[in-house]
């Protein structure tokens, strides 16, 4: 690809499952995009996104803001040094907006979180995430994809050869999974279980996250989980409606962490606080200390880098992250 | 040597402190209260309370493991009833039963009975009952009595005031960040062992105010206002909090100034089940007001918490600046 010197901007979605890189031009558009797997090492993940990016833009072009979300967030934004720090119910709101500009609706399923977000006059207006457990979510339809044995890419193909769907309990992923085996015993076959798979998620989301709030059109999938195309499904026979999957609906996180830094950027005179490209070459180090000052032992992430503390976090009385807090303060 | 009293720092201590505090030392009684909850008291307390019991009452037995062999008493009164025709959660009632069954090596428990619930019902009698563990001379407890409602009246009047109880009874003023944004004004409603307590609550109160947040709770209405509130309600709400939290919350949807409602609840709380989905419902029929709740339990991990708290903050700063017609999230 060939570009000139170009100003872009970068948003990074560190989840549970995956690890999302987003570059976008000027003109909010996206440049690139990346869906790695997290593989529970964040920072590798990080590290192997910023190469690709790296030996694809290095030298042509000028990273002016870089946002970062997803529950990572922290530590992605004291790796490659970001100017915004947000949540993924923000992030994922601006980017449908961006995308979709006249969304209601925002169904979200990720790896670990589901969410709902209601938009009204353009803004959000309300929304939920599944409480404390993660039945239901990305995460737990890889884990089953597994165990039948199929590549999570054609899980949801064979929802859609399904002819009589089977009903599976949904409400909680220990009894789906031993649900979903009495079924096979009983000689159901494996489409007709992974479409009552489909419909029990669904079932549980509506239930879960969409209690008394109206889904009004237009509605929009977003997530990992948007790929699955018997979910999709499921939604729209639930719904009644037509869902709209947006073209990015696997990093609508890191574009919207973008759009955000872009739009923070513009409005300032500041330049960006990211490190470069190179940064992610540096040796990083996560370790877990924990203190035993108080009786809450609490488990405090020390990063490092060339053995100089980059940041701490996890500690409740503020005296460890409080040693590396430099002039600028991260906030949500 | 005067007896030593234990105290728990769970449950109703952030009720009712002040009050047991003064009459306690006006009997000459030490008090010793627990320290703040931290990991270890729910550790403890967990491993010691039976697994169906919900959080705060594991909090609890922490709090009691941790003060039995220091003191001659354990205060651990009978709940049944703080106030007529309303009863409290069940579990205030079997309390000291509870504990007695599970945890060896107590001190003697003073387990009085507190039951308001009918016409005619005096507290008096129960602090006679609690003073005799301590003096003969009916007029030194009658005395301790007087005194003990004065400094809860004046704690309640402070509370009224949008003093948080915490920062009362800790006694210190924390430091609290600069931001550029407007304040927000948000009710936190929830059970006063939650919302007070930083640690069960992983700090909510702390970031809710380092976000800009000033905090109201249901201590800070009147119980006159809430009676008057309450009055609207098709039927009598069963239990003392249950009638606390909706008429504050009918309170706070009167007022222009309030910016957002979080529900704090806890998990497997039956009360919290039934409130708080009666409160949402009625919030989301009368006003387009950006309600929450939150759950907590025994979770240590923040990262969910906080990205909720934070994504409720950002949606009510997007949506005033959206009446405002300027575009910003950041």
């Amino acid at each position: 690809m060939k570009l000139g010197k170009m100003s872009l901007y970068l948003g990074v979605d560190v989840g549970s499952v995956s690890t999302n890189l987003v570059v976008i031009n000027g003109e909010s558009e996206v440049v690139d995009k990346l869906y790695l797997r997290t593989s529970g090492q964040p920072i590798n993940a990080l590290r192997t996104g910023m190469k690709m990016l790296s030996s694809k833009f290095g030298q042509n072009t000028v990273i002016r803001g870089v946002g970062t979300t997803g529950s990572g967030r922290q530590l992605a934004s004291v790796i490659i040094g970001a100017d915004i720090v947000k949540n993924e119910i923000t992030t994922h709101a601006v980017a449908a907006q961006m995308l979709v500009p006249d969304v209601k609706t925002i169904l979200e399923i990720g790896g670990q979180d589901s969410k709902i977000i209601i938009l009204k006059n353009g803004v959000v207006y309300d929304f939920a995430m599944n409480t404390v457990c993660a039945a239901g979510t990305g995460s737990f339809l890889d884990r089953q994809a597994a165990r039948l044995e199929i590549a999570i890419e054609d899980f949801g193909a064979y929802a859609l050869k399904s002819n009589s769907p089977v009903r599976i309990a949904g409400r909680c992923a220990v009894f789906a999974e031993s649900d979903m085996i009495h079924k096979q015993q009983t000689g159901h076959s494996t489409e007709d279980i992974i479409n009552g798979l489909c419909e029990a998620l669904v079932r549980n989301y509506i239930n879960n996250l969409a209690k008394g709030k109206d889904l009004e059109d237009t509605i929009v999938f977003q997530g990992g989980v948007a790929a699955n195309v018997g979910i999709v499904a499921a939604f729209e026979r639930a719904l009644g409606k037509k869902i709209i999957i947006p073209k990015y609906y696997d990093v609508m996180g890191a574009y919207g962490a973008a759009l955000i830094a872009k739009e923070k950027i513009e409005k300032s005179s500041q330049g960006s606080n990211f490190y470069g490209f190179g940064a992610a070459e540096n040796e990083y180090k996560a370790r877990s200390i924990e203190c035993n000052d108080c009786s809450n032992l609490c488990e405090v992430i020390e990063i490092t880098s060339n053995n100089e503390v980059l940041a701490r976090w996890g500690d409740r009385c503020g005296k460890w992250s409080s040693v590396v807090k430099k002039d600028k303060e991260i906030v949500g | 040597m005067s007896k030593k009293v234990g105290i728990p720092r769970a449950l109703f201590y952030y009720n009712y402190f002040p009050l047991w505090n003064t009459f306690f030392e006006e009997l000459g009684a030490e008090i010793v209260v627990s320290r703040n909850t931290t990991k270890k008291t729910i550790d403890e307390g967990s491993k010691s309370c039976v697994d169906e019991a919900c959080l705060p009452i594991k909090v609890f037995y922490g709090h009691v493991i941790e003060l039995k062999d220091k003191v001659d008493f354990l205060l651990i009164p009978r709940f049944t009833s703080v106030s007529r025709g309303e009863y409290i959660c069940p579990k205030f009632g079997g309390l000291p039963d509870m504990i007695r069954n599970t945890i060896t090596g107590l001190p003697e428990i003073i387990d009085v009975d507190v039951d308001l619930w009918k016409n005619g019902s005096n507290p008096l009698i129960s602090a006679f009952e609690v003073g005799g563990y301590f003096t003969n001379e009916r007029r030194k407890i009658r005395k301790a009595y007087r005194k003990a409602i004065e400094s809860f009246t004046e704690y309640r009047s402070e509370v009224k005031k949008g003093v948080l109880p915490e920062d009362i009874l800790s006694k210190k003023l924390r430091l609290i960040k600069k931001i550029d944004e407007p304040r927000l004004n948000i009710a936190l409603i929830g059970h006063s062992y939650n919302v007070y307590d930083n640690y069960v609550n992983m700090d909510m109160v702390n970031k809710l105010k380092n976000n800009g947040v000033n905090i109201l709770t249901i201590d800070m209405v009147s119980s006159k206002v809430i009676k008057e509130k309450v009055k609207n309600l098709s039927k009598k709400m069963f239990w003392n909090y249950g009638t606390r939290a909706i008429g504050s919350t009918m309170h706070f949807l009167d007022k222009k100034d309030i910016d957002g409602i979080i529900y704090l609840m806890s998990f497997g709380c039956g009360i919290d089940s039934f409130v708080s989905d009666l409160i949402e419902r009625r919030v989301r029929r009368k006003k387009e007001l950006p309600f929450i709740v939150l759950t907590i339990d025994e979770h240590s991990g923040e990262a969910g918490m906080d990205t909720r708290i934070e994504a409720f903050i950002d949606m009510i700063r997007w949506r005033k600046k959206g009446e405002n017609n300027i575009s910003a999230y950041g």
